[in-house]
């Protein structure tokens, strides 16, 4: 009964994947010197021309940055979830789902709406006497990080709860009962012990930030562009399928990379498999 | 938490706002940008098409899930992680990735930008979750009870639909709801394989938002959690589709 699925993935995923590789060794007729047969000319391209190399560090950089202060956000929450009362455990927990099943469009409007020229935060400054005109908020770095960050929580929150549910009580107990302060307990005791989940949870987090394509499409700027949107606009806007289908195998192999080496170091600093 | 709530609750604000820009604190009260709604460029048609889709590719996953998950947890098979990585891998990927290559592939085969193309893509996408899902409930679910049946002169497919389909239930039913929401919500790999009149809801929401400045999409955007904020709360009380996902 696997094999009906299996076929499906093969057919609609597998080959897609495999022809869009292919295609990606290829030369295109616009390109400078056009050529026939297989090269990897569409990969040194997008190693050396400025825009896509750019989009390549701007990709990382936004993706470390929104995993590290999504995870900074969220590990506390999740210890006030294990503390707190069922019916508080409930209601943090609902807010989170009905969070992670609206739509990413939705939530980036919220975000668009908030840094508006006179949305909120500007209006709130300006009361402050900090700024004495609104300042332009959407359409940064800045305003992609924060979006991000938002869109990662509940990716972040489920996970590390779920393994700090899985750590029974008694550890802290006896860990504090030993003498060790809450601080020491916290990061001697519960931190390495719930590691699978926060590597799950950042790592989910680093991987979306790493694909996204609609928040920097609606709260960044051309100056902004990340990966995939350079991508995608090649394939849609010059019809150059061979330099669009090696610019984001490029960032798939990036990601996977990145979360290898994550995975190993990992591993080693807390000697526990994850 | 406040963070989480916080752009939610702004736009349910801006959208009963009478004025013409998004602005806070509001000056007015105003149900205009309800009434606009319809003024999204195809959206009645675009939300059907969204429906149609997610019901089709969340119902097919669902259904390919069922048959992986029950080989994957009750048989033994070698390579199983292997597979087991391979079938949950699209989610990992760059969703833009799964879009190009589709798209590249439908253009090959000649039938790019037809509704089935497009249900095909999104299962890509979404049959991760109901996989998940289903094989948490199967390790929760008790074999014994399956083997008695069976001992008791039970075929295997009466079995299978009086004692292992009910056990279940929790997970189909998140697994659905999730694959459906996320097919429902998809804008990277559908803004590749749509064109003209098929469109879908994110598309046609998004370009009103990255052409208009007022506050239409607020009021979308409300009608919108709120109806998901009922459904989620109704699984929650039926099915207790957190716990499952929470994993305990």
């Amino acid at each position: 009964m696997l094999g009906p699925l299996i076929a499906f993935m093969f057919i609609f995923y597998a080959v897609p994947f495999g022809n869009m590789a292919y295609e990606s060794l290829h030369s295109w007729p616009g390109d400078d010197k056009p050529h026939v047969g297989l090269s990897v000319f569409q990969y040194e391209k997008t190693t050396q021309k400025s825009r896509t190399v750019k989009s390549l560090k701007r990709t990382f950089r936004i993706s470390i940055i929104s995993t590290i202060l999504t995870f900074i956000i969220c590990f506390p929450i999740t210890l006030l979830l294990l503390r707190s009362s069922p019916r508080i455990k409930v209601g943090i927990l609902l807010v989170t789902f009905i969070s992670l099943a609206s739509s990413l469009i939705i939530r980036n409007y919220g975000w668009l709406v908030v840094l508006a020229d006179a949305g909120p935060i500007n209006n709130i400054l300006i009361w402050l006497k900090i700024f004495e005109f609104p300042k332009r908020m959407a359409y940064s770095e800045g305003a992609i990080i924060t979006a991000l960050v938002h869109y990662c929580m509940p990716f972040m929150i489920l996970p590390i709860y779920g393994s700090l549910l899985r750590i029974p009580a008694s550890n802290a107990e006896a860990s504090l009962s030993l003498g060790a302060n809450a601080w020491t307990t916290l990061r001697r005791v519960i931190l390495p012990l719930s590691m699978p989940g926060i590597f799950g949870g950042t790592m989910l987090s680093f991987a979306i930030c790493m694909s996204s394509y609609v928040t920097p499409l609606m709260l960044g700027s051309p100056s902004t562009a990340m990966v995939s949107q350079v991508a995608a606009e090649q394939i849609e806007v010059q019809l150059n399928f061979p330099w669009g289908s090696a610019i984001i195998i490029t960032l798939t192999l990036g990601s996977f990379l990145i979360v290898f080496i994550y995975a190993a170091l990992v591993g080693k600093v807390m000697r526990v498999d994850v | 938490m406040v963070f989480l709530v916080f752009p939610v609750i702004l736009t349910v604000v801006v959208s009963f706002n009478g004025s013409q820009f998004i602005e806070f604190p509001p000056t007015s009260f105003s149900l205009d940008w309800y009434a606009n709604i319809s003024s999204i460029h195809r959206i009645g048609s675009a939300t059907l098409i969204s429906l149609g889709i997610g019901l089709m590719a969340a119902g097919l996953a669902t259904v390919f899930a069922i048959g992986a998950a029950l080989v994957l947890v009750r048989y033994p098979l070698p390579a199983k992680p292997v597979l087991t990585a391979f079938l949950l891998s699209p989610v990992t990927l760059p969703t833009v990735a799964i879009g190009i290559a589709l798209i590249q592939f439908f253009i090959m085969l000649d039938v790019a930008f037809t509704w089935y193309s497009l249900v095909f893509g999104h299962i890509v996408l979404i049959v991760a979750y109901p996989i998940r899902t289903i094989i948490a409930s199967l390790t929760l679910s008790d074999t014994s009870l399956d083997e008695a049946a069976a001992s008791l002169g039970a075929g295997r497919l009466t079995v299978f639909r009086t004692i292992t389909l009910p056990q279940l239930r929790p997970g189909l039913i998140s697994g659905f709801l999730f694959a459906f929401l996320i097919s429902f919500d998809n804008y990277p790999i559908s803004i590749f394989l749509v064109r003209g009149e098929l469109t879908t809801m994110p598309i046609e929401v998004f370009n009103y938002i990255s052409q208009n400045l007022d506050p239409t999409p607020a009021a979308f955007s409300t009608l919108y959690i709120v109806i998901v904020s009922i459904v989620i709360m109704l699984a929650e009380r039926r099915y207790g589709i957190i716990s499952l996902a929470v994993g305990k």
